[in-house]
């Protein structure tokens, strides 16, 4: 199924119509391009703008409150299994009970809509983040986080439309706030590794919302070509934050350090950096700086085309190296800045990937640059062995403290720019257990 | 001994989208203004190109707008673009769109 087709329902036009392209462009010669285009697409063309589409009606489903299933713990996840609810691993029951344990931990209505979202054009209330919440294995005190990670996914700025692209890109959340350790989320060894519920149930959360509320499903309007698992969600060692003078991760979203808060963002996939070694920031910098350059590929049509300062990279630094560039006396922000003068690749190379390999329209450079569209810093002069950064200014780095304790290492993401741009939100009302409302 | 029984709920958010209409199709494509609109990827450029060399060989008078007058539908300002479409369409004189391209 086309993507157009897949998408057209949840925008209202269940029968517009769609004009095939024979193949995939990207791998035709011109000719033959040509040839599909007059085969093939011009007739559809022709009678989707001559001919009216037959109407097509849109089936009906549940009420958000019907129970759709009664039967035994296997029972109900077959049942989610076949009617595609379901992720693949088994989920707990969405019991009414349930559901109103954890709305015991919110004061919005469990009506409240946060949000609207496509594909499928349906809206997320309070109730069906609870009813999810319960499915993926999430605890009743998890509720605003749940309800914080919805809002984030809502945020246009997000995009969480774009959530079943080409690369399959998955989300990333990264928490902040004494919410980490009241509610039991890792913050250390293996933080990205599944095995602490608060993580890895939360994470397991956005992918099943992305299912049952945005409506990406396999097979249909998710056109992942590979795809990811979900992420389990990253928690920053906010102790080693404060004692090296650095600022914790929502601090760059515009919240106090301290608050409760996490953020969202996509990416393509990532890499671990091993033995990152020195006794100075300036010995780590060179290391640092090529992998993050090396993460950056077709990416970059997210700093220069497609999108245009959308390129945010994550770095997760462990507690040591960070610490070490702590101990050079050097800021965040100073961290930033060098990894910004580093972290470049030669102009030449830049517009290769995005005119040559990826057959992008005309992104050049110097063009871009004169027309106004990027900063000089791109086209400081004709020489195509200058070096050009992959972003546009420092702030754009994102840089998160997590991870063993212990290890000299660092973790670089590769982001999927405005198809996933990063949101962060408050997260509002977090209790422990038991202190539910009511 | 029976198992537990358990009656789960509907996990699904409510549909918002309600069924609208399309627009009315045109009697023929001669004399008409086709606008282009794109999102910068697969080759679009290359594909509206062809179909204008053959559109305009088979129905004389055709007129198009090119992609550029509109801007990027799938790129970091996406959503002022698509907001200002329709705006921009019937300044521009449009009597049909075609926007691409998927895959």
């Amino acid at each position: 199924m086309t993507l157009a087709k897949a998408a057209s329902q949840g925008l209202g036009f269940p029968n517009i119509a769609v004009a095939p392209v024979r193949g995939h462009p990207g791998l035709q010669s011109k000719e033959a391009l040509q040839q599909n285009v007059r085969e093939l697409t011009l007739n559809g063309v022709i009678d989707n703008l001559l001919t009216m589409p037959a109407a097509k009606a849109v089936g009906g489903e549940p009420g958000v409150r019907d129970i759709v299933c009664t039967g035994s713990f296997e029972e109900v996840n077959e049942y989610f299994l076949a009617h595609q609810l379901s992720d693949g691993l088994p989920v707990v029951p969405p019991t009414v009970e349930k559901v109103e344990a954890f709305l015991k931990y919110t004061d919005r209505k469990a009506d409240e809509v946060i949000g609207v979202m496509l594909p499928d054009n349906r809206a997320a209330t309070v109730w069906s983040v609870a009813v999810n919440g319960v499915m993926a294995g999430c605890r009743p005190e998890y509720m605003p986080v749940l309800v914080a990670a919805v809002e984030a996914m809502a945020d246009h700025a997000y995009g969480v439309e774009h959530s079943g692209n080409t690369p399959g890109g998955d989300n990333l959340i990264i928490l902040n706030g004494p919410v980490i350790k009241e509610l039991g989320f890792n913050y250390t060894q293996g933080v990205m590794r599944d095995g602490f519920q608060a993580n890895t149930s939360v994470g397991r959360f956005w992918r099943l919302c992305l299912r049952n509320i945005a409506g990406f499903l396999p097979h249909g309007n998710d056109k992942a070509t590979f795809g990811n698992t979900w992420r389990v969600v990253v928690a920053e060692n906010e102790d080693v934050v404060k004692k090296i003078g650095w600022t914790p991760n929502c601090a760059d979203y515009g919240f106090a350090a301290g608050s409760n808060a996490l953020s969202v963002g996509r990416y393509t996939g990532g890499n671990h950096i091993s033995s990152v070694s020195g006794a100075k920031p300036e010995d780590l910098m060179p290391y640092i700086a090529d992998a993050v350059v090396r993460q950056y590929s077709w990416q970059l049509m997210f700093s220069v085309g497609q999108g245009y300062d959308t390129l945010r990279p994550l770095l997760l630094l462990s507690p040591i190296i960070a610490e070490t560039i702590a101990g050079g006396g050097w800021s965040k922000q100073k961290f930033r800045e060098e990894l910004f003068a580093q972290a470049r690749m030669p102009a030449r190379r830049f517009e290769q990937i995005l005119r040559d390999w990826t057959q992008k329209p005309t992104w050049n450079l110097k063009e871009e640059h004169e027309a106004g569209r990027i900063p000089k810093i791109f086209h400081e002069s004709d020489d195509p062995e200058r070096l050009v950064p992959v972003v546009w200014k420092p702030a754009d780095f994102q840089v998160v403290v997590t991870g063993d304790l212990g290890r000299n290492s660092i973790y670089v993401f590769a982001h999927n720019g405005v198809l996933g741009f990063p949101v962060c939100k408050e997260i509002k009302g977090a209790k422990t257990a038991g202190v539910a409302r009511g | 001994m029976t198992d537990r029984q358990y009656a789960a709920l509907w996990p699904r958010g409510p549909r918002q989208a309600k069924v609208k209409p399309l627009a009315k199709r045109l009697d023929t494509l001669e004399g008409k203004t086709i606008a282009w609109v794109w999102d910068y990827v697969f080759r679009g450029n290359e594909v509206f190109e062809q179909l204008e060399k053959s559109l305009a060989a088979k129905y004389p008078g055709v007129k198009f707008l090119h992609w550029d007058l509109f801007g990027n539908t799938h790129g970091s300002d996406e959503r002022n673009v698509v907001a200002n479409l329709p705006q921009k369409l019937r300044e521009l004189g449009a009597d049909a769109v075609v926007s691409g391209m998927g895959c």
